[in-house]
């Protein structure tokens, strides 16, 4: 049996609040999607609605190609981690683990063995016999997914499993995540709002807004070719800059006198936005080739990678460009060029 | 700093005479083989005997009245549970509206006087289910209303300190049903309160007089009002008792409450 999830035009309202409009999305075996979007787009509604709880209002859940929306939630075969540590408090480890597979009424021997394995694939193999209490954050995630796959589960829903876990921990318990996910092979819907989390861990990203999904691609097409502005401003930093068209590929910056080319666009004329990323601006020692100067007005180390905040001579504009750390030489004041890598903008309607 | 843990000190002390005089006077009535008219502080340790006591153990009416308010308190302690754990699991599921409509229905018999409550349970049920006005476990559920005061506060404290929703959620999706997801999941959680719940259910049932009485049925504190004619000195030993084993599952289901807000 191919072991899929797939939404097909699914809607589901708050009262006056719809916080799912239309949404479809197919995450085949194997693939780990992740729902982006900021807090309130309907990422986690959509989960709940595939786990069972709640109820859509119109449109369908298939899992394996059949329709679950009239199972409840214990039917339903699916494994979900979840924000909040959902491990049971008055369960050991080892108890936790058995919990799905005693109600499936799975022998002891069955049970104790399936629990070797999942404490293996998790790495909490000397750890069984601990309360939930006892153990750290990370472990305790890491023991909700073992426990979510316990059950060999059709389909993994993980509702942002790393937000109450610090910084470092996250990173390990996500790169663990993507780890397990490719060894079960299991078809796997991430939520997060955090785009960093995102980009590292999805074979496919799917960016929500207000219950909506603006772009579904692998996140370097997600990143490098955004589908709309909201994706653009959402995923990854970038430069929001007021323009007016002069021609279908021709812009220029408003109160600037200097025009720049860019891809060919639908607009022809009038004002438009111009986003572009920081890494897509270079920043020389002279003026650039379109002609842009500006002076360094901030400066942000960030380890591998420094930015430069840059005001536009003559403008209001501020730029952030960035750069390898080693190869940025620039300090606050220095006047210096801006060359945009014009294949890489993104232009759109004010 | 000083001042208040004086008075503090002072509070408690005026609080401990208001009990413990009444308590002494009644052991000294109870347990002093003197006439009450010779009681005095001379022979205030002299002929302390429990033989009053001893013979209202040994009374059959006793021993009904007592088998009876047992069980009924055991009933109405596993009753109130029962209803009231998935009651609240589902009305901390659903909106805090429904929370509110429970929380302001348990307290409601602070305000409904005893006789009330009896003459509406008899007016609705006389007719249509006789059986709850004969028989003696009619007065569970009378009962169970009595303490929900008490009984729906320390669930509520039980549940507010758990992540409900996480915790159903992660049973349900594991396959479990909602029978076995309140019974293995949430109440092994609840431990304290339901304890500390069922305790007080217990302590309400045993000192309960008007409904009983109103509904005839020979409770135990029914049979301490009716057996002072023939034995005084044991009813009031048995009051002693019985004032005792209160204290006694008070003090429990306090530790238990400290267990859970903890």
């Amino acid at each position: 049996m191919n072991r899929n999830i797939e939404f097909r035009d699914v809607a589901k309202s708050f009262g006056a609040v719809r916080a799912l409009v239309n949404f479809a999305i197919r995450v085949d075996e194997g693939e780990l999607v992740t729902l982006l979007g900021p807090s309130g787009c309907g990422k986690s509604t959509a989960l709940r609605v595939a786990a069972g709880f709640e109820v859509c209002d119109s449109g369908d859940v298939l899992i394996g190609g059949t329709s679950v929306v009239a199972l409840p939630a214990s039917k339903r075969g699916i494994g979900m981690v979840f924000q909040n540590y959902s491990l049971f408090p008055h369960l050991t480890v080892h108890e936790n683990l058995e919990f799905g597979m005693k109600v499936r009424k799975m022998s002891r021997s069955q049970r104790t063995t399936r629990v070797g394995e999942l404490l293996d694939l998790v790495r909490l193999a000397g750890l069984a016999e601990r309360y939930p209490h006892q153990i750290s954050g990370g472990q305790q995630q890491r023991v909700a997914l073992a426990r979510a796959l316990a059950i060999e589960p059709q389909v993994l829903l993980l509702d942002e499993p790393l937000s109450a876990l610090d910084a470092t921990v996250r990173v390990e318990v996500r790169e663990e995540i993507r780890r397990i996910q490719r060894t079960s092979g299991i078809a796997t819907v991430f939520v997060t709002h955090d785009q960093e989390e995102a980009l590292a861990i999805s074979d496919r990203i799917c960016v929500m807004c207000d219950g909506r999904v603006e772009q579904i691609a692998t996140p370097h097409v997600v990143y490098r070719s955004p589908a709309t502005p909201f994706v653009a401003r959402f995923v990854g930093k970038v430069n929001d800059l007021a323009v007016e068209m002069t021609a279908s590929s021709r812009v220029r910056l408003r109160g600037h006198a200097l025009e720049f080319s860019v891809p060919q666009s639908e607009m022809q004329s009038g004002e438009a936005r111009l986003l572009i990323r920081p890494e897509d601006i270079r920043v020389t020692s002279s003026a650039g080739g379109e002609g842009l100067q500006g002076r360094v007005d901030g400066l942000q180390f960030g380890g591998a990678t420094t930015s430069l905040d840059v005001a536009i001579a003559g403008t209001s504009h501020v730029v952030r460009v960035s750069d390898s750390t080693r190869a940025m030489q620039f300090g606050i004041g220095d006047v210096v060029g801006l060359t945009l890598d014009v294949e890489r903008v993104l232009l759109t309607r004010e | 700093m000083k001042i208040s843990r004086l008075s503090a000190w002072f509070t408690i002390g005026i609080v401990a005479v208001f009990y413990v005089v009444p308590m002494l006077a009644m052991a000294r009535f109870a347990f002093q083989r003197v006439p009450v008219i010779k009681l005095s502080w001379g022979n205030v340790f002299q002929k302390w005997t429990i033989q009053p006591l001893v013979d209202s153990f040994g009374s059959p009416d006793f021993q009904r009245a007592a088998t009876l308010s047992v069980m009924l308190a055991v009933a109405t302690a596993l009753a109130t549970i029962a209803l009231l754990l998935p009651t609240m699991t589902f009305a901390h599921l659903g909106s805090p509206r429904t929370r509110r409509f429970i929380e302001i229905s348990a307290v409601l018999p602070f305000v409904v006087p005893a006789i009330a409550l009896v003459v509406g349970f008899a007016g609705a049920f006389r007719d249509t289910l006789p059986i709850l006005i004969r028989s003696s476990f009619g007065l569970v559920p009378l009962y169970v209303i009595t303490a929900l005061p008490f009984t729906h506060r320390t669930l509520e404290n039980g549940l507010a300190a758990l992540d409900i929703r996480t915790l159903v959620n992660a049973s349900r999706s594991l396959g479990a049903s909602w029978w076995r997801t309140i019974a293995f999941v949430i109440a092994p959680n609840m431990r304290a309160s339901i304890a500390t719940a069922s305790f007080l259910a217990f302590t309400v049932v045993l000192g309960e007089f008007t409904i009983a009485s109103l509904l005839l049925k020979n409770t135990l504190p029914l049979y301490l009002s009716y057996a002072q004619g023939n034995n005084p000195q044991g009813t009031f030993g048995l009051g002693i008792v019985l004032v005792v084993i209160s204290t006694v599952f008070v003090a429990m289901s306090n530790r238990f409450g400290k267990k859970v807000r903890s």
